[in-house]
């Protein structure tokens, strides 16, 4: 069996491989357009709790497990927590912006938790920009510095990005500045709400400009157009549009679980059922599985063309209140991709 | 290919993930960023590998799952470890 065919597997029979954790919403930089529900309260899970909780996922054979926030790194016992995911066997990624990734705390990220993969996220080629969105004096600077701190450490990492208003003139500085790095960069065209509906980034959303500048550029460069995975993989060819409850949750820092980290409809929590329980008993997954199903009847109608849009359906709930409803950045994105392709005559590559 | 025997211990490589999905062993080689999918016997000796057990046990313990003779399968059990560790998926554990 091919590993494509593992994942075909894993989304049809819904067999859970990859989790995403949100270990806290504690953070060093205020990003104006931070994603998190900073409002959201409950009672945080302990640490006693997610070594229990990993455990769990390990029984279940899960693979993946993405360390998040927040800041992952902001949590006080991380290292704790990343050397059990070690420990467990985990295929561990950490999604970090990168402000604390330096001396004794780098080595130990490597030593103690060995991450496959560490995700920074970028979000400007200069430090005007970049600080304007971190909202820190210096964080810029220090993250290039922390970066080569990791890289001489001989930890893989990647950079994340998402295009905005403030930095779509910078794209290509972007992509300059990783490949200056030896970096893999993905760059999200697309500023999604909060995750408590809150649209007040979307007032910083690329143009239609900004975003066809960054394909002609990405095609160029034969870089990746289309959005990967949170465990890197890509698309599985079955009857439904995504993995999200199918293969993957993620889980916020009290214990809700979602479908995916796009997708906040929590389907259980973890202060009351094990993960076993959630995937196995509950109504709301089942009902999200059904969903992603339906979601790519919807992109079929697109033809060949829906392969472009990117679509997400955790997007769409927050959008448009309908996790089945394409909503106009995905369409846009889906018209632009398709111009750039037929300039350069190229296929997107996917990551 | 590396020589074992029965008292041989070994276990997964330092940069080796594995989990059995469905049967098989995804086995992920975090240095080469490499994925592989893994038979089912394979899952089943990547399980056994922990460190800790020597090959000598995992041919008790699978005589009796397959209820098949000891004998007959040391030399495949052996062959097919020694294969996992000259691929740097196994090492000899201590």
């Amino acid at each position: 069996m091919s590993f494509t065919e593992v994942l075909r597997k894993t989304w049809r029979d819904n067999i859970l491989f990859s989790v995403l954790v949100e270990l806290t919403y504690r953070c060093n930089l205020d990003c104006f357009f931070c994603y998190n529900d900073l409002g959201l309260r409950g009672e945080p899970l302990s640490t006693e709790q997610y070594l229990r909780f990993f455990e769990d996922l390990a029984d279940l054979q899960v693979l993946n497990l993405t360390l998040s926030g927040g800041e992952p790194l902001a949590h006080p016992d991380f290292l704790k927590l990343g050397a059990r995911a070690r420990e467990l066997g985990f295929v561990v990624r950490v999604k970090s912006n990168g402000h604390a990734l330096r001396g004794e705390m780098a080595r130990r990220v490597r030593d103690e938790v060995d991450p496959f993969l560490i995700e920074v996220s970028l979000h400007g080629a200069t430090a005007a920009t970049h600080d304007l969105q971190t909202r820190v004096p210096g964080s810029f600077e220090r993250l290039l510095a922390n970066l080569r701190e990791v890289l001489d450490l001989g930890m893989r990492v990647k950079i994340n990005s998402t295009l905005t208003r403030w930095n779509e003139d910078e794209a290509e500085g972007m992509l300059d500045l990783a490949a200056s790095l030896g970096l893999p960069i993905q760059i999200d065209p697309e500023v999604t709400p909060k995750d408590d509906g809150d649209r007040e980034p979307l007032s910083i959303a690329p143009s239609r400009e900004g975003v066809r500048r960054l394909f002609d550029l990405q095609m160029a460069r034969a870089v990746s157009v289309a959005r990967g995975a949170d465990d890197g993989t890509l698309p599985a060819p079955v009857e439904k549009h995504c993995g999200a409850g199918s293969a993957g949750v993620a889980v916020d820092p009290f214990g809700n679980v979602y479908p995916c980290v796009q997708w906040r409809r929590a389907v259980g929590n973890l202060h009351r059922q094990s993960i076993g329980e959630i995937w196995t008993g509950s109504a709301g997954l089942q009902e999200v599985r059904g969903l992603t199903a339906e979601a790519k009847l919807r992109v079929d109608a697109f033809g060949p063309s829906g392969g472009f849009l990117n679509f997400c359906p955790g997007s769409a709930a927050v959008r448009t209140g309908d996790p089945l409803n394409v909503y106009p950045e995905a369409v846009l994105r889906m018209e632009e991709t398709e111009k750039a392709v037929r300039k350069k005559g190229l296929l997107p590559i996917l990551p | 290919m590396i020589p074992l025997r029965e008292d041989s211990v070994l276990r997964p490589a330092p940069d080796v993930r594995f989990r059995i999905v469905d049967g098989e062993a995804v086995v992920v080689r975090q240095k080469s960023s490499e994925v592989l999918v893994m038979s089912e016997v394979a899952a089943r000796i990547l399980a056994l590998a922990d460190g800790i057990r020597p090959i000598g046990a995992w041919l008790d313990l699978l005589a009796d799952e397959f209820e098949v003779d000891r004998a007959s399968l040391e030399r495949d059990v052996l062959r097919f470890a020694a294969e996992l560790a000259g691929e740097g998926i196994l090492e000899i554990a201590g």
